[in-house]
C-alpha cells in the first residue's frame, strides 16, 4: 500500500549520514562566504519550519542571514471567522471530523479538543476518505468534514467529495477553507515593508503545482525562489542558491527538491481539484481577504457543500486579543517579538493557532529554540 | 476542567494530573515520591500500572506480556526483583473466552522465565461498550536488592546518561497497527529488563534508572532536568535509533525521542562508572546497543534539555505536550 511505499523510500535514505553532516557543514560556510549585508529568506512551508528548528539548522546560519516563517502552516493561515464558523456547526449537534493538527486551535467558544471533552462529537480523521465510514456507521447523523490546508490536502478532499457523490452519501458534507498558496506569496513578495530576498519555496505544493505557478516571484517580483524538499541538506541546498543568487543580482526559479517535482506538477491531482473546486476569495488569518485564493465547491457538489446545508457564512474573525499569530505569520515578527509568547500563550494554554499546530513558527521556537520571551535560548 | 487524551500522554499534563490527583495525599503527609516504583519499609519496592493498548496484539506482544513487562520494568529501574504480580481485569461482555486465556497465557509465560508469581487477582465484567474488549491493571512487589536508593535527586554535574537500547519502538509498532501501515520487521521492544539490569545494582556510580515508556526518552529527561535544576546535553548521534521508527516517525510527523518504549530505561551514573554500565548492559542480548548519549551539565538552560542535532545544530528537547497516540499502553 501507499504508506508502505513512503516508509520504504525513507528507510532507503542513509539518514544522519557523515556525508549529510559534512554537506550541511559546508553549506554553512559557504553561506557566510556568500553573504556580506542582512538578507531577510522566508520558508512557506510549516514542514520545512519545523525540519529547520528540529534540526537545529537556525544556529548554523550566518547573522546576516534572517529566516522568517511564512504563510506554511495549514492551520495557522485558517481565519480566525473561519475557526469560529466550523466550532458554531458543533452546536447543531453534527459530528465534525478534522486532521488533528486542528484540534486544539482556540476559537471564541473553546477548541475543537475542548468541546469535545464537553461531549460534542469532534473526530481526529487522518484521511479525508476516513469520512466515508464514519458517514456509514451514522447514517442518522450529519457528518462534515473542516477540510483546510493547501493543494497538497485539497486532492484528498476532492476524492472525498467524488466517492461521496459516486456512492450518494447524503449525510456527509464538507467545509472547504482549502487555500491556494501562490496569491498568498503575491501578496507578501510585492509588500514593501517586508524587505524579503528570497523565498524557500514549499516541496510538497510544487510537487502537485509544478514550476509554473511560482515563476512570477522570480520573473515579475525580481526575487529569487527555490523549492527544496525536507532534508536540512536540502534546505541549507535552497539557502546556498538563493543567496548566490541574491549576491549575484540574478532572480530565477530553481529547484533543489531533485525529481520529486516535475515542472508540470502532477496532472491527476490538479484535474481532481478542478472537476470539486472552483477558486474564490478567501480570507487569511494575517493576510485578510486574498482574491481567488481559496477553493469552494463546484456548483456539480453543492450539496455537500456543508455552507450551504447549514446556511453558514463565515465573517472575517477577531483574532483573540493580543494575539499577533497574523503578524508572525507574514514575517513580520519573530514569535517571542509577542507579547503574549512564553507567558500568555503557551503550548499549554495557547492564545493563537501558531503556538499549538505542530507546524506554526510560535509552537517551533517555544519547543526547539528559545524560550521566556526569548531570555532562554539554545 | 475535563479530562482530554493529552492527559494520557505521559508529557506535561499527565505530570500535572497526577500532581493535582495527589494532592489530598501530599497534604496530610501521606504523598508517594514520583518514581516508577515506591520503595517500602523493609526493603520492598511496589508499583502499579494500567494497561488499555489497542490493538491487544501488536508486532511483539499483547496485552497480557506487556502488563507484566511493564510492572517488572517498574521494579527493575528501581532495583527491585520481580517477586510478586497482582492482575485486575476489567473485561466486557462478550469478550471471547478464548482471547483472554491468549492473554493469560502469555503473561503466565513471562512471569515464569522471571520466577516471578502471581499473588493475587480480580476480574470484573461491565456491560458492553463500558471498556473496550479487556483492561489489564497489574501490580507488583519484589525486593529490593540494592541499599542505596536509585532516584532522580541522587544525579549529579557531569553524570554520564545511558540508554539501554534503541528507542520509540513500541510506539511505532503500535502506531504502525493503528495507520495500517505495514513495516516489516518492526517490532515492538516490549520486554522484561530485570535480568539485563540486576547485574548493574552492584554499580556503586549508579545514580538512578527510568523506564522510557509514555512520553518516551524525551519526557524522562525533562523530568530529571526539571526535577534536579541541571542542564542535560545530548549529543543526537549517539542516540540509538532503529531506521524503521525513523522512517515511521517521518512519515507520521511523530519525534523519535517522544516514542514509548517498553524494553529501554534510561541511566544515570558517574562518569568514571560509564563504561562499566555499557559494558554490563551490552552483555544482555536485549541491551546490545546499549549507549552513552549525553551528560548532565551546570551550564544553560537550567533546569532543561538540549541536543547537538547530528548535523552540529542547537535545539532544545521539551517536555512533550498534548496527545500523541492514545491508548499506547
Amino acid at each position: 500500500m501507499g504508506g508502505d511505499q513512503k516508509v520504504g523510500r525513507r528507510a532507503a535514505r542513509t539518514w544522519g549520514s557523515n556525508k549529510m553532516t559534512s554537506f550541511v557543514a559546508e553549506a554553512s560556510r559557504a553561506l557566510r562566504r556568500i553573504i556580506s549585508s542582512p538578507i531577510s529568506v522566508m520558508e512557506v512551508c510549516g514542514t520545512h519550519t519545523v525540519s529547520i528548528f528540529r534540526s537545529g539548522i537556525r544556529s548554523l546560519l550566518p547573522p546576516e542571514l534572517r529566516l522568517v516563517s511564512g504563510p506554511g502552516c495549514p492551520v495557522c493561515v485558517t481565519d480566525q471567522g473561519e475557526i469560529d464558523c466550523a466550532l458554531s456547526l458543533l452546536d447543531s449537534g453534527v459530528v465534525l471530523a478534522a486532521y488533528g493538527d486542528m484540534f486544539r486551535v482556540p476559537g471564541k467558544s473553546g477548541s475543537l479538543a475542548s468541546r469535545r471533552e464537553m461531549g460534542f462529537d469532534a473526530r481526529v480523521v487522518t484521511s479525508a476518505l476516513d469520512l466515508i465510514e464514519i458517514a456509514l456507521e451514522s447514517p442518522s447523523r450529519e457528518v462534515v468534514f473542516l477540510a483546510v490546508g493547501f493543494e497538497t490536502t485539497a486532492p484528498a478532499t476532492a476524492a472525498l467529495l467524488l466517492e461521496a457523490s459516486q456512492r450518494r452519501i447524503h449525510n456527509l458534507s464538507v467545509l472547504s477553507f482549502h487555500k491556494c498558496t501562490p496569491p498568498a506569496l503575491a501578496a507578501l513578495s510585492s509588500d514593501p515593508e517586508l524587505k524579503l530576498s528570497g523565498f524557500l519555496l514549499p516541496g510538497h505544493v510544487s510537487v502537485i503545482l509544478g514550476h509554473e505557478p511560482f515563476r512570477f516571484l522570480a520573473d515579475d517580483g525580481g526575487l529569487p525562489a527555490v523549492i527544496a524538499g525536507f532534508d536540512p541538506e536540502q534546505i541549507m541546498a535552497g539557502l546556498v542558491e538563493i543567496a548566490l543568487q541574491h549576491q549575484r543580482g540574478e532572480a530565477r526559479l530553481g529547484s533543489v527538491y531533485g525529481r520529486a517535482v516535475r515542472p508540470g506538477g502532477n496532472d491527476k491531482a490538479r484535474s481532481l481539484m478542478d472537476r470539486v473546486f472552483v477558486r474564490r476569495d478567501s480570507c487569511w488569518r494575517g493576510l485578510g481577504p486574498l482574491a481567488d485564493s481559496g477553493m469552494a465547491l463546484r456548483e456539480e457538489y453543492s450539496e455537500f457543500d456543508a455552507e450551504r446545508r447549514f446556511s453558514l457564512a463565515p465573517v472575517r474573525g477577531t483574532p483573540p486579543h493580543g494575539c499577533k499569530c497574523g503578524e508572525v505569520l507574514t514575517g513580520r515578527i519573530f514569535p517571542p517579538e509577542c507579547a503574549l509568547f512564553g507567558t500568555g500563550c503557551t503550548p499549554a494554554s495557547p492564545a493563537g493557532p501558531c503556538m499549538v499546530s505542530a507546524e506554526g513558527a510560535c509552537g517551533a521556537f517555544f519547543r526547539f529554540y528559545r524560550r521566556n520571551g526569548g531570555s532562554r535560548c539554545v | 476542567m475535563r479530562i482530554g487524551l493529552g492527559h494520557g500522554s505521559g508529557g506535561r499534563q499527565s505530570q500535572e494530573l497526577v500532581q493535582a490527583l495527589l494532592g489530598p495525599f501530599y497534604e496530610r503527609g501521606i504523598g508517594p515520591e514520583l518514581e516508577d516504583s515506591a520503595l517500602l519499609p523493609g526493603g520492598y519496592a511496589m508499583t502499579v500500572d494500567g494497561f488499555t493498548v489497542s490493538p491487544r496484539v501488536f508486532p511483539g506482544g499483547d496485552i497480557g506480556h506487556l502488563c507484566v513487562c511493564g510492572c517488572v520494568n517498574d521494579l527493575a529501574v528501581r532495583g527491585a526483583a520481580p517477586d510478586f504480580l497482582g492482575i485486575g481485569l476489567i473485561i466486557e461482555e462478550g469478550f471471547p473466552t478464548e482471547e483472554l486465556s491468549l492473554y493469560m497465557e502469555s503473561a503466565a509465560r513471562t512471569c515464569s522465565s522471571l520466577g516471578m508469581r502471581l499473588a493475587a487477582g480480580d476480574t470484573k465484567v461491565v456491560p458492553s461498550g463500558a471498556v473496550d474488549g479487556v483492561y489489564f491493571s497489574g501490580t507488583a512487589f519484589g525486593k529490593l536488592r540494592r541499599d542505596t536508593p536509585l532516584q532522580a535527586t541522587n544525579i549529579r554535574v557531569g553524570d554520564s546518561l545511558i540508554v539501554s537500547g534503541p528507542i520509540g519502538r513500541h510506539g511505532a509498532a503500535i502506531a504502525a497497527s493503528r495507520f495500517n501501515l505495514s513495516v516489516s520487521d518492526l517490532e515492538s521492544d516490549c520486554a522484561p529488563l530485570w535480568p539485563a539490569l540486576e547485574p548493574l545494582l552492584a554499580v556503586d556510580g549508579l545514580r538512578c534508572m527510568r523506564d522510557c515508556t509514555r512520553g518516551g526518552l524525551g519526557a524522562v529527561l525533562c523530568e530529571w532536568g526539571e526535577a534536579t535544576g541541571k542542564h542535560l546535553s545530548l549529543e543526537e548521534a549517539s542516540i540509538p535509533i532503529d531506521d524503521r521508527v525513523r522512517s515511521l516517525c517521518d512519515v507520521l510527523g511523530f519525534d523519535p525521542l517522544y516514542m514509548a518504549c517498553e524494553g529501554c530505561i534510561i541511566a544515570a551514573c558517574e562518569p568514571s562508572e560509564a563504561t562499566t554500565v555499557l559494558q554490563l548492559l551490552s552483555a544482555s542480548p536485549l541491551c546490545a546497543e546499549a549507549a552513552l548519549i549525553g551528560e548532565v551539565t551546570d551550564g544553560e538552560p537550567e533546569g532543561m534539555v538540549s541536543m547537538r542535532t547530528y548535523i552540529g545544530g542547537e535545539r532544545l528537547v521539551d517536555m512533550p505536550f498534548g496527545e500523541l497516540l492514545p491508548r499506547i499502553c
